[in-house]
């Protein structure tokens, strides 16, 4: 797209941005809101409290707590880039949810329906325009999914975490844990003890979902963490696109969150994982915000299946997360598409892991990352080929954007490769918005603001063409918004 | 419920070593540098793979191997001139063999005026004080584990010094050489060298062995290149097949100077070279460029770390990795822009060829910016030889060996391009061959 093209958008997109300059966080309200907490505190007695709240059966209760046993043994991880203060994880409820918990859609609390509002997630009527079913995660719990009749019609799941382990036991046995063991890492195992809700999928074999499947996760009492977990299975032949958004209310504490989330593919199925992170970034000295402590991994099973993750990730104070892919399927293909912008204090280590273990496996990485104000970006990147991965195939591509002197960009990608058929390429670079591209704009009479928000979106372009319309649309304003007053 | 730690013998024989006598005891700062050397590495032992920076590198069966440090029939082992012999490298010349220095093998005659060119040795039996800052230091990174090990125990070295605005015309060699010995044999060399403003030099690093030993030997180099100096460094490692080989060179440039690296490594059964350079001073430029071949069961582990900390500093770097049968390579190219390094340009290519189904390539080109006037780019590669390359050349009646030798030494080669030394180079390009399976 040449520029002149996208000049009318841009401009009206600016009027946006500037109308956002004031409220700089759009999403950072408190919803009044009548909250069932668990009291502060972690020990095996609050993991039993919590299985017992949940009504959950005593596999899942020793499942919790043989993750919290591990993770008693485990030390904090300290190889990150990151800057982070102690967590105290006696000073957070595990478990906060709305009171007068909803039977149905119908008997959702107003309030909170106002609250999804807002935040532009079709919750209720408006689903059913934007033809994107919603699973509305408030706190601890999930508060409502939408479309369940559409999607049962042809066989697929698609509810919360609680009720999947109620009604569908067999399904979350045999998978939940089995991409991300318990043990797998500090925050995975402190995930496996508390988690209190998330999304289930379960797409039957052949069945392509007829729409897209979105998970709206929201924090929003004080002194809570929010621990969830998704689990997402396509079975031979299968497609599914599935969506994620996240906000949290403005507060001078240090949040935590972190989740899990686990996906399987089948022979042949096709799994679609995008994310647009808006968590609370904390203010421009740093306080407050979430810390963003996230496992995600998708496992490509089955011969010619494929995973492909899409991040947006704008939000948090601290962001330490690697989407993954286990090629474990011969012909399998494994994707990441990531931007990372990080803004006044802002810290994020990310990136991804691919592990080939199949023959002919290919993956690709891009990932864009933006530095501003005095944070600190983070690409931490393993392509793995094992001994077996005849034929593997990889291309990793990072880029990083400085905007201004105070931010670093740093880039650590490992190359692990044991198999002589393989092919595993990287390329990076480093620089800031070239002198010469912000005349171009400024001589034609483009603020010095605007240029900047359109080459940083010419930047991103090859990661937003990778997500769905309304998310695109969505991650290009957020980006915008991020960047304000960081030029100048 | 900690289990104890199973015995190392690695460290348990360090820990009676007091009885070995070095060159500059009884200068109280030396001692007591060396002793808390000695007792930190002991306390920490050696890293395992759990730390960051010995990843790739496991260090168990080191471990298993008790040493004798120093080997006190050094001065009259034999060893034949021929193997010293470079083309092309005919200026003075310091040689050391199982970490003594050999005045008989060396060249120090009519040395070149403004060049000083002494072994540590000497240097430390007279005035151990002017080397005060350097012996001094405490290394406190896991990776410079051999640091500490090298601070307590080197007794020798070079000590070499550039004046200022000198021009040393002819190349200078140091010949590290390993011989066999009796018993487990560890040896640890010093070496100090520094370029004043404006001097120019061109330096030779060897390391060679003639008969097969399984020698343990640690080199910690520091280099420093003062304002408008410039270096020519070219290393060639033909170290023997089963010996083992740390280096930790320390390269600092000044405004405007200028150091050129040229590294082949063929040696050794598990070589470990890490180089911290610092671009201290305004436009200083640094270039290396470096190749290791290995085949059989040999593990190289190349850690190259590059600090640019002024205003308009440049440095490439392009390394090649080639790794046959059994072998490991691990490469680690970081390149950190420091805040206020503006104008900074930095570039670092790693390519590597994987050759056997049981070989391994391990890289991990970094980067770390903290500026953002600057171009900052790495790319690495991991793959193999062109089939269709290979079939052009066998359809023209080369063997498939003799075709995958010739692909393979031209990937290498492009790295000495740049080495002005013609019959060096040259000289460089055949070892590269002969070392190819």
């Amino acid at each position: 797209m040449t520029i002149e093209n996208d000049s009318p958008a841009v401009l009206r997109d600016n009027a946006e941005v500037a109308a956002a300059l004031g409220r700089r966080y759009e999403a950072g309200f408190i919803t009044d809101i009548e909250t069932d907490s668990l009291p502060p505190g972690l020990s095996e007695d609050i993991v039993r409290q919590l299985s017992a709240l949940k009504g959950e059966p005593e596999w899942m209760t020793e499942w919790r707590l043989k993750a919290y046993r591990h993770w008693l043994t485990m030390p904090t991880p300290h190889w990150a880039k990151l800057n982070i203060a102690p967590i105290d994880f006696q000073a957070i409820s595990y478990y906060a949810s709305p009171k007068n918990r909803p039977k149905s859609l119908d008997e959702v609390d107003p309030k909170l329906l106002e609250a999804y509002d807002k935040l532009g997630v079709p919750l209720h009527e408006r689903a059913k325009l934007a033809g994107v079913a919603v699973d509305a995660v408030f706190d601890s719990v999930s508060v409502g999914t939408t479309f369940r009749k559409e999607l049962a019609e042809v066989g697929v799941i698609f509810c919360s975490m609680s009720e999947a382990i109620r009604e569908y036991p067999e399904l979350v046995q045999k998978y939940l844990g089995s991409v991300v063991p318990t043990g797998d890492n500090y925050f995975a195992a402190l995930n496996s003890a508390v988690f209190s809700d998330g999304s289930f999928v379960f797409i039957p074999k052949g069945v392509r979902c007829p729409m897209e499947l979105s998970t709206y996760f929201r924090i929003n009492a004080g002194h809570t963490g929010q621990f969830e977990r998704t689990l997402i299975i396509a079975e031979e032949g299968a497609q599914v696109s599935y969506l994620e958004g996240c906000t949290a209310p403005m507060r001078d504490e240090n949040q935590l969150h972190a989740a899990v989330v686990e996906l399987v593919a089948l022979e042949k199925a096709n799994i679609k994982y995008s994310t647009v992170q808006n968590w609370y970034p904390g203010d421009e000295e740093g306080r407050g915000g979430i810390y963003n402590f996230v496992t995600k991994r998708g496992d490509c099973r089955g011969d010619d299946s494929k995973i492909s993750w899409t991040q947006v990730e704008t939000g948090s104070a601290i962001t330490w997360k690697y989407p993954s892919c286990v090629l474990r399927g011969d012909r399998s293909v494994g994707e990441f598409y990531s931007v990372a912008l990080t803004h006044h204090r802002q810290q994020a280590d990310t990136g991804t892991k691919m592990i080939h273990i199949g023959k002919g496996t290919k993956s690709k990485i891009v990932s864009k990352g933006i530095s501003a104000g005095r944070s600190s970006n983070s690409y931490r990147g393993l392509v793995k080929v094992e001994k077996g991965a005849d034929g593997a195939r990889n291309y990793t591509q990072c880029d990083s954007l400085l905007i201004g002197k105070k931010c670093g960009a740093h880039t650590f990608p490992y190359m692990e490769v044991k198999n002589p058929s393989a092919i595993v390429e990287h390329e990076a670079t480093t620089s800031k918005i070239s002198d010469d591209q912000l005349f171009y704009c400024r001589a034609r009479g483009i603020s010095e603001e605007d240029a900047v928000s359109m080459i940083v979106d010419g930047f991103c372009k090859q990661v937003f063409r990778e997500l769905p319309m309304e998310f695109a649309v969505e991650a290009k304003k957020l980006l915008e918004i991020s960047l304000e007053g960081a030029v100048g | 419920m900690s289990p104890t730690p199973a015995p190392v013998p690695f460290i348990d024989g360090l820990r009676d070593i007091d009885s070995v006598r070095l060159a500059g005891s009884g200068h109280a700062w030396l001692d007591t540098a060396r002793r808390e050397n000695l007792e930190a590495f002991i306390a920490a032992g050696l890293p395992d793979t759990r730390a960051e920076a010995w990843k790739y590198t496991a260090l168990r069966a080191l471990g298993q191997r008790r040493f004798t440090h120093g080997d006190p029939g050094a001065p009259t082992r034999n060893v034949d001139p021929k193997e010293l012999v470079l083309p092309g490298v005919d200026g003075p010349r310091l040689v050391f063999v199982n970490g003594a220095f050999r005045a008989d093998l060396s060249r120090l005659e009519a040395l070149p005026a403004g060049l000083t060119l002494q072994p540590l040795s000497m240097v430390l039996s007279k005035d151990p004080e002017p080397l005060r800052f350097a012996l001094s230091r405490h290394y406190r990174e896991t990776s410079d584990a051999f640091a500490r090990l090298n601070a307590a125990l080197a007794g020798d070295g070079v000590v070499l010094r550039v004046a200022p605005g000198t021009r040393v015309g002819k190349p200078v060699q140091l010949c590290f050489v390993g011989t066999p010995a009796e018993g487990d044999l560890a040896w640890h060399l010093r070496n100090v060298i520094e370029l004043g403003e404006g001097a120019e030099l061109d330096l030779v690093e060897h390391h060679v062995s003639n008969i097969a030993h399984k020698h343990l030997g640690t080199v910690v180099t520091d280099i420093v290149v003062h304002d408008g100096a410039r270096l020519q460094h070219a290393l060639l490692q033909n170290a023997a097949e089963e010996s083992t080989l740390i280096r930790r060179g320390s390269l600092h440039l000044g405004a405007k100077a200028h150091a050129a690296l040229h590294v082949l490594e063929l040696g050794g059964a598990l070589v470990r070279h890490d180089l911290h350079a610092e671009l201290r001073g305004d436009e200083a430029r640094l270039d290396t460029r470096g190749v290791f071949v290995l085949r059989g069961r040999q593990h190289v582990d190349t850690q190259l770390s590059i600090r640019h900390q002024a205003l308009n500093t440049a440095s490439e770097s392009t390394w090649r990795g080639v790794a046959d049968e059994r072998a490991h390579g691990v490469f680690r190219g970081a390149i950190v822009v420091a805040q206020g390094a503006d104008g900074s340009d930095a570039n670092l290519s790693n390519k590597n060829l994987l050759l056997s189904g049981l070989a391994e390539i391990d890289t991990k080109p970094e980067l770390e910016i903290y500026a953002d006037e600057v171009k900052a780019a790495h790319g690495a590669t991991i793959g193999q030889l062109d089939e269709r390359a290979l079939f052009y050349l066998r359809s023209r009646g080369l063997p498939y060996a003799e075709a995958r030798a010739l692909l393979t030494a031209a990937f290498c080669r492009s790295v000495f391009a740049s080495l002005p030394n013609e019959s060096l180079r040259e000289h460089f390009s055949e070892a590269l061959l002969a070392h190819l399976p």
